[in-house]
């Protein structure tokens, strides 16, 4: 496919002429970051600021009243506010907040606090939620309609007519985010008519309307600033809870509040992943032709919906049946999460996909190509399949059994997404007198390198280097942004700051037509020089150029165009392990990603999300899962001790492949579509290493070890 | 958090003097000694325990002694870090580096004692939860018997299941080391072995014989003797750091073909080092083959009863006792 061009206005350059997009360029803030010095809405401070704290009540879900005065008796305590009344849902929920003069105190604060409450009998397990009567968790009753797709009786036949069938279940658990930096904000508010928030969000422009509500203040006077902010993972689109109860308390005590979450809070009530529960039904013949598939989906999106995915996950079989509904407990809400859905769709699908090519006997790469119809998969699937070894890997249709001591597997898995940009986001380009060039747009930059990408854009188009161009992001008294979801910032922030930096150089041209003695079209901007094209030998350098403008400068505005973005991505990956059989540990020893994305900006920053996926996907197959107890209710594993993340022995070696036959000349956005197969790469390398197939993540220990002992039993 | 005094007592007696006098187990508002704070700290900051009065070792003089003669020497007081560091105590004491080096984080190693190794509390997951008063807490039941027991014990467990944490106690056991206490009544050498109690056996409230008001000054590990080779093997479900599923201190002198001697210490499946007698006995003399390893492993696991979500740590710490003995040959 080929992007749209156009001659009359602003298009992005073929790819080898780019000097500076499309080159891997380190990104701004790298230093600060490393050094520390970076500014996360953590370690703000501002003078007289204080330290606040939300309070939960200690189960799932009771009928409470709150007394704060016990909490305000303490000295230092110097605000407090209720936050909700009746009835909690789900445990953290939180109900009240405090703030103190020291981090110290607000804690003791929040332990003052008085709750009086009357424990509610709750369900916050899928089977507890569809027990007789049990307590209800949503109006609607504890699970929603089943929403059916598909030919049932077609289905139904074609599996009855298939070579091999298989009937398993596949679950995938309640994973959480794990934003380093907690969710919450500092609400630097000191009476009067207003304010600004420091808030660690994917979405700066939603903060001012929602803060100035609570604060009773015009949005015109609220800003709200994202310097820096420690990941959001689709968890991070409103004010939230911390920071409402940080501008209530702000508000009450007329002095600048911080309210971060603790670990524990993030961990109970900050939102996640929903689990999934799939059933699979699914045939194949033996000349590799998918003929059936038959999903029934129950998402565990606790108070929440839950993610489902696409239905089915790109295979494409003979017939096709699919039911899904969401099952409801007193549990903290799904939220978002990077590539909502997916990865529990792609974890069912491509588990079941490869123990059919096991069950007919055919090749793994070519029974998921004989199933594809569309090319990019396959040459994207050959391209991790030789990366990763596929060739002389001797297990190619039947799984290995290892030495006695250890087995080496290779696993597979493919995902697509779109990636595209939208309207809203505005940017301009300044060009100062002394030389100096700032490309402004107040989106917010997650980690991702959105920051540097903006000064890339402004400085090819002027011809300068990266570093020459100083980025102004993140604060909404700049041009407008977008929410960062779905990934779409590149395709949403491109197109403005490509437009802008167009037409600030147009008008620099037109500035610089009479000095050059020349058209303003013939005006060249190359290399920090601008030149007539006849006579490139003469001409100005940068600086010289600038100090020709007035005062004031020069500079240019843009929005968006739909022209300059595209959507639409696939990807595959190829994953290698290495299987412990006496312990059942699995380590990976390498994890390859081919993914298409148009033309790349950065390919440095795009490595990086796609390496991160990748971390995050191999934490989501070996080791991330909410632990609750049932009975008690209480919440296990809501720390980083005990909720089990990759740490640097974990990682593999990474190999991202830029998908170079995707010749589009536009950019998509890449932050979502490769954390989908990974944890089905994995699942699958695990199996054909040593024929242990585990139906459920993670993949720990103690089930490698059970599945391998069922094999022995079967012989 | 409740207001504490920190103390610096500059000996032992004054150190002594500051802790409580009662028999019985620790309340939570006793003082506790302060080492480097790994572990306590933890305790503090979950509302676990929240005493009047931390008592820190750091001013005593000597406590931080390391003296490796043909003997080994180890104050209470000496880090993990150094211990995983010094060479000629690798190379003759290759157990205990090895289960030093696997403790947490090289940061939290630069601070951790081998006394506050050794007195840790557990890390049962119902023990760490404020909202969960079990037995060990002085409640009336153990949540985990019937709940989430994946990380549990599956010998020596009853009427708490917890694992004991340690990773130094294990080699420590394996090597024979004996821990000298003091109290203000006196001070005492005994076994490392016969230090950490069941919760069957000792107060429930406590891992091992220690009392309120009794300080752990040092550890003394005699010399293994010509012949002897000994290694740690930790599993931990993920490897950057975790508490182990399980852990084999191995220690084994052979002769030629055959397995002279051998001391097999389990850590991560009961609530104290597990010394596995049986197997000890029935390797001596045999051939050193897998089959050999096998069998011991079986015998080493022979009492262990499972509970509901642990019964993987019988196949996972049988593949490490016959990995370790692998490793070793
Ligand atoms: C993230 C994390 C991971 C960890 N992983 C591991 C692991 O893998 N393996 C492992 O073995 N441990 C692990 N630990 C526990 C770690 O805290 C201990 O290993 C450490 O050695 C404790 O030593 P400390 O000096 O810091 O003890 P402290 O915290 O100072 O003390 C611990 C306890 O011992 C008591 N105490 C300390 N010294 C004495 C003494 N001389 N006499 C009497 N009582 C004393 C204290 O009162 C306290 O109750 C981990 C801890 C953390 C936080
Ligand atoms: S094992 Fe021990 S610490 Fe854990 S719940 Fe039972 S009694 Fe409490």
């Amino acid at each position: 496919m080929k992007g749209a061009r156009r001659t009359d206005g602003p298009a992005w350059p073929e790819r080898d002429t780019l000097q500076v997009l499309h080159h891997d360029t380190p990104r701004r803030s790298a230093k600060d970051k490393v050094r520390g010095a970076a500014l996360y809405s953590h370690d703000r401070r501002v003078p007289g600021m204080l330290y606040g704290r939300l309070v939960s009540v200690p189960v799932p879900r009771a009928e409470f009243e709150v007394d704060l005065a016990p909490a305000l008796a303490i000295d230092g305590v110097v605000a407090a506010v209720k936050l909700r009344e009746g009835e909690t849902q789900f445990l953290g929920q939180a109900v009240a907040a405090v703030a103190a003069e020291t981090p110290e105190l607000a804690e003791d604060g929040a332990r003052a606090v008085k709750l009086t409450f009357r424990e509610l009998p709750f369900a916050i397990t899928p089977d507890q939620a569809l027990a007789e009567g049990a307590p209800q968790v949503r109006r609607g009753g504890n699970h929603s309609k089943v929403r059916p797709k598909g030919d049932e009786a077609a289905t139904e036949e074609a599996l009855a007519a298939s070579d091999a069938v298989i009937d398993v279940t596949y679950r995938v658990p309640v994973q959480h985010h794990v934003c380093l930096e907690t969710h919450g904000v500092l609400c630097d508010y000191r009476g009067g008519d207003e304010a600004t928030i420091y808030a660690s969000t994917q979405m700066a422009f939603g903060i001012p309307g929602a803060a100035a509500e609570v604060l009773g203040l015009d949005e015109k006077n609220v800003r709200c600033i994202v310097e820096h902010m420690g990941g959001g993972f689709g968890s991070k689109f409103s004010l939230d809870t911390p920071g409402r109860a940080a501008c209530l308390l702000a508000k009450q005590a007329g002095r600048p509040v911080q309210l971060l979450n603790t670990r524990t809070d993030e961990f109970r009530a900050a939102g996640n992943r929903s689990g999934s529960i799939r059933r699979v039904r699914a045939g194949a013949n033996e000349d590799g032709k998918l003929t059936a598939l038959r999903i029934e989906c129950e998402k565990l999106g606790g108070i929440g919906r839950g993610a489902g995915g696409p239905r089915p996950y790109h295979y494409e079989p003979g017939a096709s049946y699919f039911e899904e509904r969401a099952i409801h407990t007193h549990t903290d809400s799904s939220r978002a999460m990077r590539a909502p859905g997916h990865p529990q769709a792609a974890f069912a699908s491509e588990s079941a996909i490869d123990e059919l090519a096991y069950r007919v006997g055919v090749d793994l790469v070519a029974f998921r190509k004989a199933n594809l119809s569309d090319p990019v998969w396959h040459r994207q699937l050959d391209r991790v399949a030789a990366e990763i070894g596929w060739h002389d890997h001797p297990h190619r249709s039947a799984p290995g059994r290892g030495d006695g001591w250890i087995a080496e597997g290779i696993g597979f898995a493919i995902s697509a997404w779109g990636g595209g940009g939208h309207r809203g986001a505005e940017a301009s380009v300044s060009i100062r007198p002394d030389g100096g060039v700032a490309a402004m747009i107040g989106i917010q930059d997650l980690g991702t390198g959105v920051r540097t990408l903006v000064a890339m854009i402004a400085a090819e188009e002027l011809g300068l280097r990266a570093e020459d161009v100083e980025p102004r992001i993140g604060d909404t008294i700049l041009p407008p942004g977008v929410g960062s979801g779905g990934s779409v910032t590149t395709g949403s922030i491109s197109p403005p700051v490509k437009i802008a930096s167009y037409n600030a150089r147009k008008a620099f041209a037109e500035h610089l037509a009479s000095i050059l003695d020349c058209p303003s079209e013939r005006v060249r901007f190359q290399a920090r020089r601008v030149f007539d094209a006849d006579t490139p030998g003469r001409g100005l350098t940068w600086e010289e150029a600038c100090r020709t403008l007035p005062k004031t400068g020069i500079g240019g505005h843009g929005a968006w165009d739909a022209k300059l973005q595209g959507s639409g991505v696939h990807g595959a990956q190829a994953a290698r392990v290495r299987v412990d059989l006496m312990t059942g540990r699995v380590r990976v020893l390498k994890m390859v990603c081919c993914q298409d994305s148009g033309l790349v900006l950065n390919p440095l920053t795009w490595r990086s999300q796609v390496n991160g996926a990748m971390i995050q996907g191999l934490g989501q197959a070996l080791f991330e899962e909410r632990v609750l107890d049932a009975d008690l209710g209480l919440a296990l594993n809501a720390g980083l001790g005990d909720y089990k993340i990759p740490g640097t022995e974990e990682i593999p070696e990474l190999v991202a492949l830029i998908d170079e036959e995707d010749t589009r000349e536009f950019p998509i956005g890449v932050g979502e579509p490769p954390v989908i197969p990974g944890p089905a790469a994995i699942a699958n390398a695990v199996h054909n290493a040593c024929g242990a197939r585990v139906r459920s993540l993670p993949i720990t220990p103690d089930k490698v070890l059970a599945a391998l002992a069922k094999l022995e039993k079967e012989g | 958090m409740h207001r504490f005094r920190l103390e610096f007592p500059k000996d032992v007696a004054a150190a002594t003097s500051l802790l409580p006098s009662h028999r019985g187990p620790l309340t939570p508002r006793d003082a506790r000694v302060l080492a480097g704070g790994q572990d306590l700290l933890g305790e503090l900051k979950d509302h676990l325990v929240e005493p009047d009065t931390l008592v820190s070792l750091h001013r005593i003089p000597g406590l931080d002694g390391f003296e490796l003669g043909e003997d080994l020497r180890l104050g209470a007081l000496v880090t993990l870090a150094v211990i995983e560091r010094d060479t000629a105590l690798r190379e003759r004491f290759t157990v205990l580096a090895e289960a030093a080096e696997s403790v947490a984080t090289p940061q939290i190693r630069t601070q951790a004692t081998l006394g506050g190794n050794l007195c840790q509390r557990p890390r049962c997951w119902y023990y760490r939860n404020e909202e969960a008063p079990c037995i060990k807490k002085g409640g009336a039941e153990c949540f985990a018997f019937g709940g989430r027991n994946k990380y549990n014990a599956i010998l020596g467990g009853g009427p708490s299941y917890i694992v004991h944490p340690s990773d130094l106690a294990p080699a420590l056991v394996c090597l024979d080391a004996t821990v000298t206490k003091t109290a203000r009544e006196g001070t005492e050498t005994i076994a490392l072995e016969s230090f950490f109690t069941l919760p069957s056996e000792g107060s429930v409230q406590r891992e091992n014989v220690l009392r309120a008001n009794e300080l752990l000054l040092g550890v003394h590990v005699p010399a293994l003797g010509p012949g002897w080779k000994s290694t740690y093997l930790k599993f931990r479900e993920r490897e950057s750091f975790d508490f182990a599923l399980a852990a084999v201190a191995l220690a084994v002198r052979l002769d030629g073909e055959r397995i002279a001697e051998a001391k097999l210490v389990l850590g991560g499946v009961a609530p104290i080092p597990w010394r596995a007698r049986a197997a000890e006995d029935f390797v001596a003399g045999k051939p050193n083959t897998r089959s050999t390893w096998k069998a011991a492993a079986d015998l080493a696991l022979a009492g262990a009863e499972p509970l509901e979500h642990n019964a993987y740590k019988i196949p996972l710490t049988k593949g490490l006792i016959q990995k370790a003995f692998r490793k070793l040959a």
